[in-house]
């Protein structure tokens, strides 16, 4: 169901729109306000309300995660704010730092206050100068009007926020990655347990969230989180409130759109984004990221017998409402709820083989699996879009990806081998087509 | 003690430790590369994956793969459990674990060893690891199919040398990062480190450093393949000609645990490797150990002198006896030696009491740099010792000793061992009358000798070694004595009989038993120091 919301996006294409007076006069801050009347264990109940799965692309839900941190600890907190959004099709953090990053700055002292933490590390993708330009400058406000320091809006509990330059890489968006990369280490995922609420960033108790995540808890906390949970179509699967979706490929009216959470990919592609360029039919839609599997328009998901999905039985997979539990039993991934549509005019092959590309340059190398097997799989690609591979080489593909899958440290490995698996089991046939007629039939283009 | 189950057998483990190392404990080997149970977990290299059975009552986490259906001409979806590598999974009471019995970690751990080799040149022929290397022996066990991906593999640097020690083969690297937590966690000198990503990942050095360390061969120990190379071991043997005894570093005070390993057809020592002994080195041994091996070889006594000339042992016996009727007990010195064994030291000890012989001194190496690792700045492996045994008869220090030869209170010196532990000491001997020299190598002592007789190294003899800790350690004697040497408690046992003082032993078993009761209990030899062969 189409709910469209303007809790982060009042401000997008206004001018001056990320400044703080700006924000103000949109009743911006005063969530914060609300927050900080509350004791810190206080703000914690109020967060689980909301339902706020993390935006991040795991959809943890942000109120638990906070409740990890340690009540009491020696050490110091931090709060690190992943904004290194660096997952192909994804586009929303960015506009949220460009076009209103008061918000991400309320949610940043909301999150330190709720998780004991006094300073909070933006960790933004290096590439995005305009954000970390905004970042800083609202932050420079905020701290002139005493929302940021030693006593946020009056409250004697100090916050400070640092904006920090990523490193270049994809994998600095794995939590992890990132808090190594923040410490100046080699941008790898550690391992896990210990968890960040344990051992994060600088050996400390820390909590990683999503731009995004932190950014609607302002609005939630203003709202009162609970009913701003039940804006939620999602709400019985715990899955509330609004949220940005992107959309993106072959529509005519790509962008962000903020809804509440309910929306359908169908909505999504046809109502917001304008459908498909050129009217064309969909070949194909990848929900949330490149690290999701691809669908077709018309497959029909297996539900499992949960009541509550009962509403969406004998849907397409275009019709079931977008999240985070939704979209894992009806065998997909939420991931970043940033949709990338191909329209049939292109050729499923090639985007496989753009999407490895990408996997096997980005992959860490630290795992076996993923460092080898994405590297093997790209060369398998490679040499079907030249039409010099042969079957056997095609069959090789999803026993790669199989023992990519589950087998590695982070889910940058799953994130590889989901789209190998997805694109070779639904476009079969067009791989085929390139080995044995050297892609004669295939339309051997990406861009409509 | 809490216990797991892994496969059919019952697997003891303490509290915190993980699978892979209660299993090797019990003596099961679950297959890794990265894995070392002196170094950090990195689980990285996913040979170690073992499946965890859920707890009764519970779902397994089950993962979707695919197959393919070759008549169906489809792809089947299947269901895969989550494995976890041991490496890193902590054991838990009750827990129950498949790893050779679970279809889905011989194909996890089959799509690993494949991997691995994707990109390897697989050039065992003129690879230096070949025989003990964990590409091969994995292949064997849990690949054994040939090489499906018929591409040129990934290109990689060559034979980059990384400092005075090691080469690099950036083509045969697993990118295991032994060698770099070896260097941040045993050196305490983060010098190494990964560079670039995925399949093009690299071992580098830091920049304006070399691997230059002094535990540098400890990389090239831990490498589980043929990436590093030490330029002192390489293209020098075959590993499968070489045969192992398990010795003791006489380096330093520490006596490190390591195994020798020697060519039985030429009589070589080639190389030193660590022992593991928790109680002294853990897994490890130092560069300046590592190398020690060297001596055995280098600068070796291993003909008699008298005068300066070439002689028979059995004419430097005569000699050396002729000396010691001369001399009797007043003016002549005993000199035992920190760089030598309880059993040889013990053997002239009974010698000097025989011919009632009470001026007994200690020699030994000179001092030098340690550290708190391993290194210790003692250089004589059985100072301890020494001090043990000779206590009863009032040893004194080779300070005593030169001022005894300046005061003209030794003209007669009979020294085991090859140095002195100062330039200064090593000018007094030149005044004395007579000096027999019972040595392994050439040096200050030699020089001056009237008599030389020709003593087995450590790896040519059994012996007994005290460390700084007070721990007695056996060594085995690798190979036969080179030249007319013979272990010194033979020798001096030979001049014993000929001096009519015979010392009533005759085998090294019979001397051991001799000396227990002579020696303090530390200094009895403990067989159970030898460790796993
Ligand atoms: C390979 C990889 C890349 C990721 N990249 C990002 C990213 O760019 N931005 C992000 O917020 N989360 C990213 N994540 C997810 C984070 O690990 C983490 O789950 C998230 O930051 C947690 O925040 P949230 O709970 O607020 O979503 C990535 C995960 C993986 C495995
Ligand atoms: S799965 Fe890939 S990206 Fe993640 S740690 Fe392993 S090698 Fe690195
Ligand atoms: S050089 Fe050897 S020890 Fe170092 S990472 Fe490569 S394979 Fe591992
Ligand atoms: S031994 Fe390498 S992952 Fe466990």
């Amino acid at each position: 169901m189409i709910k469209q919301t303007t809790y982060l996006s009042h401000s997008y294409g206004k001018p001056n729109s990320w400044t703080l007076s700006a924000y103000e006069s949109a009743g911006g801050y005063r969530g914060v306000r609300k927050a900080l009347a509350l004791t810190r264990e206080g703000v914690i109940e109020e967060a689980k309300k909301a339902h706020v799965r993390g935006r991040g692309g795991a959809g943890f839900d942000c109120g638990t995660k906070w409740s990890f941190m340690p009540k009491e600890s020696k050490k110091p907190h931090y709060l690190v704010v992943n904004a290194d959004e660096g997952e192909p099709g994804t586009f929303k953090d960015r506009s949220i730092m460009e076009m209103n990053p008061h918000s991400l700055i309320e949610g940043c002292i909301i999150g330190c206050y709720g998780i004991g933490a006094h300073a909070c590390y933006i960790y933004v993708r290096d590439e995005l100068h305009l954000s970390k330009a905004r970042l800083w400058g609202a932050i420079r406000e905020a701290k002139a009007k005493g929302y940021l320091g030693n006593n946020p809006f009056g409250k004697d509990y100090p916050v400070e926020l640092y904006v920090h330059s990523g490193a270049g890489a994809y994998i600095c968006g794995e939590e992890t990655a990132l808090l190594n990369s923040l410490e100046g280490r080699r941008g790898e995922p550690r391992l896990k347990p210990p968890f960040p609420a344990q051992y994060g960033a600088f050996g400390c108790p820390s909590t990683v969230n999503n731009v995004e995540t932190l950014a609607i808890m302002a609005s939630a906390f203003d709202m009162g989180c609970d009913e701003f949970s039940k804006l939620s179509e999602l709400h019985p699967f715990n899955d509330g409130g609004a949220r940005l979706f992107g959309v993106s490929g072959h529509v005519n009216r790509p962008g962000i759109y903020e809804a509440a959470v309910g929306l359908t990919l169908r909505e999504l592609i046809y109502d917001l984004g304008g459908g498909v360029l050129q009217g064309r039919s969909i070949l194909g839609v990848i929900p949330g990221g490149s690290s999701c599997p691809v669908h077709l328009p018309d497959e029909l998901p297996t539900l499992p017998p949960d009541p509550r999905y009962d509403a969406y039985r004998g849907k397409s997979i275009l019709d079931i409402p977008l999240g985070v539990d939704t979209f894992r039993s009806a065998g997909s991934m939420l991931g970043t709820c940033c949709a990338m549509v191909l329209s049939d005019a292109v050729d499923p092959v090639l985007a496989l083989h753009n999407v490895m590309r990408f996997y096997r340059h980005e992959s860490c190398g630290q795992c076996t699996p993923c460092r080898e097997g994405c590297g093997w799989i790209e060369r398998i690609l490679n040499k079907v879009v030249e039409g010099k591979a042969t079957i056997d080489e095609l069959d090789r593909v999803h026993e790669i990806a199989s023992n990519i899958t589950g087998n590695t440290i982070c889910a940058f490995g799953d994130g590889a081998a989901q789209p190998a698996l997805a694109f070779i089991k639904r476009y079969r046939k067009h791989f085929e087509d390139y080995i044995v007629n050297g892609g004669k039939s295939q339309t051997r283009r990406l861009t409509v | 003690m809490p216990n797991f189950k892994l496969d059919d057998r019952e697997i003891p483990f303490e509290p915190g430790e993980t699978i892979i190392r209660a299993a090797q404990k019990a003596g099961i080997d679950i297959p890794h590369y990265c894995w070392h149970a002196g170094l950090s977990v990195a689980a990285n290299c996913r040979m170690c994956l073992v499946e965890l059975m859920p707890p009764p009552g519970r779902p397994a986490m089950l993962l979707d793969v695919l197959a393919w259906d070759k008549i169906k001409q489809e792809y089947l979806p299947q269901k895969k459990p989550k494995l976890v590598p041991s490496c890193q999974q902590a054991a838990a009471d009750g827990m129950v674990v498949k790893s050779q019995t679970s279809e889905h970690v011989d194909v996890a751990r089959a799509s690993v060893q494949e991997l691995l080799l994707l990109n390897h040149p697989v050039d065992c022929p003129i690879c230096d690891q070949a025989g003990e290397c964990r590409l091969q022996d994995y292949w064997l066990e849990h690949q054994g199919t040939k090489k499906r991906m018929r591409d040129e593999p990934v290109h990689k640097p060559k034979a980059v040398v990384f400092g005075p020690t090691i080469v690099y083969d950036a083509e045969r690297c697993i990118v295991c990062t032994r060698c770099v937590r070896v260097s941040d966690e045993l050196a305490k000198d983060p010098v190494l480190s990964v560079r670039e990503r995925g399949n093009l990942n690299e071992i580098v050095v830091a920049p304006g450093r070399q691997l230059d360390h002094p535990y540098t061969l400890m990389t090239e120990y831990v490498c589980p393949v043929g990436a590093l190379t030490s330029i002192d071991f390489r293209f020098k043997a075959r590993v499968w000609f070489l045969r192992s005894r398990r010795t003791v570093c006489v380096g330093c005070a520490t006596g490190c645990n390591s195994f020798s390993d020697f060519d039985p057809r030429d009589q070589k020592v080639y190389r030193y490797r660590p022992r593991e002994n928790l109680a002294v080195n853990k897994f490890w041994m130092c560069d300046d150990g590592m190398l020690d091996y060297r001596r055995i070889h280098e600068g070796r006594v291993l003909e008699a002198r008298v005068a300066g000339r070439p002689a028979t042992v059995a004419a430097a016996l005569a000699t050396a006896a002729q000396l010691l009727v001369a001399a009797g007990p007043a003016s002549t010195a005993v000199v035992l030696s920190a760089e030598h064994s309880n059993e040889d030291n013990f053997a002239l000890l009974s010698l000097a009491k025989s011919l009632g012989f009470s001026d007994i001194y200690q020699s030994g190496r000179p001092a030098g740099q340690g550290d708190d690792i391993l290194r210790h700045p003692d250089k004589n492996p059985n100072s301890a010792g020494v001090a043990a045994l000779g206590k009863a008869s009032g040893l004194k220090s080779f300070v005593e000793l030169v001022e005894a030869i300046r005061a003209g209170k030794a003209s007669t010196v009979i020294a085991l061992g090859s140095a002195t532990p100062t330039g200064s000491g090593a000018a007094a001997l030149a005044e004395v009358r007579s000096l027999i020299a019972i040595a392994t190598h050439e040096g200050a002592v030699v020089d001056r000798a009237s008599v030389v007789l020709p003593a087995s190294s450590w790896a040519e003899a059994d012996g007994t070694f005290v460390n700084a800790k007070g721990m007695s350690q056996e060594s085995e004697r690798a190979i036969h004595p080179h030249g007319s040497s013979q272990p010194a408690f033979r020798l001096i046992s030979e001049l014993a009989a000929l001096l009519g003082k015979p010392l009533g032993w005759k085998k090294l078993t019979e001397l051991r038993a001799a000396m227990a009761p002579a020696a303090p209990r530390s200094v009895a030899p403990d067989s159970a120091s030898l460790g796993a062969e």
